[in-house]
Formats: structure tokens, sequence, C-alpha cells
């Protein structure tokens, strides 16, 4: 995001104006943020679908399961039921999300039109 | 939000834990002649405002960096311990593989767990019953995640005094350009 730029123009940057640049800084920082996480959930989540996808393939009783640092022996139907609720978990996560994004996405718009509407050329807020 | 009034802004913060504040200048002109200050000599006092937040932005980046990495092990911790207490009802072991060292893994076999040894930090290691150590731990990820609270805002703070140090310095440099044309239109009118 730039700073308002110049042209020599005379527009004057009120208090209020300020406020709503810095408020734009905010949300574009949010959301670059948001993008990463919402990878990293993506992720974790596909991860958990193909674990249970192999889980259904093999014919061992006992799973090996990552807890913290270590391997522990489970069950197959125990850690089935582990994988299912921590793939409810990054779903619900996932979406709490996605929902931000859209959130902030609306947010920046409108802020987009409000100071586009008044300086015009004077500010830029694309992506570089 | 802040007040309307042209002049004063009510309610706005002077510094917050150690990070001054960029004071909001209303009309550029007033500005500078309030403080004396000619552009360029402003602008180098801007400037110089920018590198020492960019400055603070790194240290609250990494301490950032820490905590957000500090907080995934204290949940795997939580975890451990839960599996268990979990075990500790039925009687049975809990068999796990763990790494002796890199790429080589061996068998552990845990009977009933009365309770675990937690790694303190500073070479101490200290022995608590599965409860406490949930305890202990739940209270560390809680001061984690406040910690990490606070300095999220912190950094916005200061993100936000950055914006408003960069737009000033872009408003001090039209002004002193917008000077120089008119001053240069005058000279050559009256040439």
């Amino acid at each position: 995001m730039q700073q308002a730029g110049s042209s020599g123009s005379e527009t004057e940057v009120t208090w209020e104006d300020q406020q709503k640049i810095n408020q734009f800084s905010r949300l574009n920082n949010r959301f670059h943020e948001l993008e990463d996480e919402i990878k990293l959930a993506k992720e974790t989540n596909d991860n958990l679908e193909d674990a249970s996808n192999e889980l259904i393939l093999t014919d061992d009783d006992i799973v090996r399961f990552q807890i913290g640092e270590v391997f522990a022996h489970i069950p197959k139907d125990e850690v089935e039921t582990r994988i299912e609720q921590m793939k409810e978990v990054t779903s619900k996560n996932l979406e709490k999300l996605e929902e931000e994004k859209e959130s902030i996405v609306a947010q920046m718009d409108e802020l987009k039109k409000i100071l586009y509407g008044k300086f015009k050329d004077s500010i830029n807020l694309e992506e570089d | 939000m802040a007040s309307t009034s042209a002049s004063a802004i009510e309610g706005t913060v002077t510094e917050r834990r150690g990070i001054p504040a960029a004071a909001f200048v209303e009309d550029v002109q007033t500005y500078l002649s309030q403080s004396g200050l000619d552009a360029n000599s402003a602008l180098a006092f801007f400037q110089e405002r920018l590198q020492q937040y960019r400055v603070v932005e790194m240290k609250l980046l990494a301490q950032q960096r820490d905590l957000q990495a500090k907080i995934p092990d204290i949940e795997k911790c939580l975890d451990v311990v839960a599996a268990l207490q979990a075990k500790k009802g039925t009687g049975e072991a809990l068999l796990a593989d763990f790494e002796v060292s890199e790429g080589i893994y061996s068998r552990a076999r845990i009977e009933d767990a009365d309770s675990v040894c937690l790694w303190l930090g500073a070479n101490v290691m200290l022995e608590y019953s599965c409860e406490e150590a949930t305890a202990l731990l739940q209270k560390n990820l809680e001061n984690a995640k406040a910690s990490l609270e606070v300095l999220v805002a912190d950094l916005q703070f200061l993100r936000d005094q950055v914006t408003i140090t960069q737009v000033t310095i872009a408003r001090v440099y039209n002004w002193d350009v917008h000077q120089r044309r008119t001053r240069q239109a005058i000279a050559t009118t009256e040439s």
C-alpha cells in the first residue's frame, strides 16, 4: 500500500482522512496475515484428509499417532475419531478466517471509494 | 474517535509503552512557522523519526515470531499430558515411539503416569503431578496469548504512527514544491 503521493495538489488532509488512511493500512496488513493463515489452515486440512485416507487403506490395528514429539501406539478406531475431531476444528477455523477475509475486503473497498473520491490521483491504495 | 474541531485533537495518545506518537499536522504552513523549521529540516526530522519507528518495528516483529512459535509448543505439551492422564485410568501402558537421535527411534513403555517432568528453562526440570502440570501449562499458555495480544496492539499503534509520519513527509514535500513553484512564478513575472 502506498501512502498519499504528490502531484502538488491542494487537497488538505484532515485528521479524519488520516484516520481512514491508518485504518486502511491496518486492514491491509491484517488481510495479508489472513492470507498466510488461510494457506496454513488449508494445508493442515489437506494433511488430515490424506491421513484419514491412508488410515482407511491400512490393515494394522495399532497406528502410530503423533502426540507432541512422540508417536503413541493407539488403536485404529481411536485414531479415526481423533482425526475426525481435528478435521472439524480446522474446517471451522478455516471458515472463520475466510469470513474475516471477506469482511476486510469489503471494508477496504469502502475506504478506497471514500479516499479516492477525495484525493483522486494524489493517493495510491493498490498493491505494488 | 477524535473531536472534529479544526485546531485541537482531543483524546489522542501521546505515546504508548515507550513509542512516541506522531503528532498530526493540521496545516503544513502553521506547523513550519510554529516550529521555526524550514521544509528540509522538517523533512530530515520526520525521516529520522521514521527510522526509529522501523527499528522498534523490527524488535516487536521478532518478539511476535517468538511468541507465535512458543504457543503451539505449549499446546503440544498439554496434549501429551492429557494423553498420559487418559491412559492412567485404564491400567494399560502407553507405548510410544520417540526419537533417540536424528533418524533413530526407540520404543518406550509408559506405565501408570502419576507425574511428569516439565522443562522450565535454564537447565531446570521439575516433577509435577499430571494435574499440576496441566494447570501450569495452561497458565503459561494464557500468559503467552495475552502477551501476544498486547504485542499485536503495540504493532498496530506503531504502524499507525509510521503511516502518519509518511503522510506528513509527503505533505511537507508537496508544500515545499508548491512554494518553490509560486516563488518561481512570481520571479518570472517580475523580471
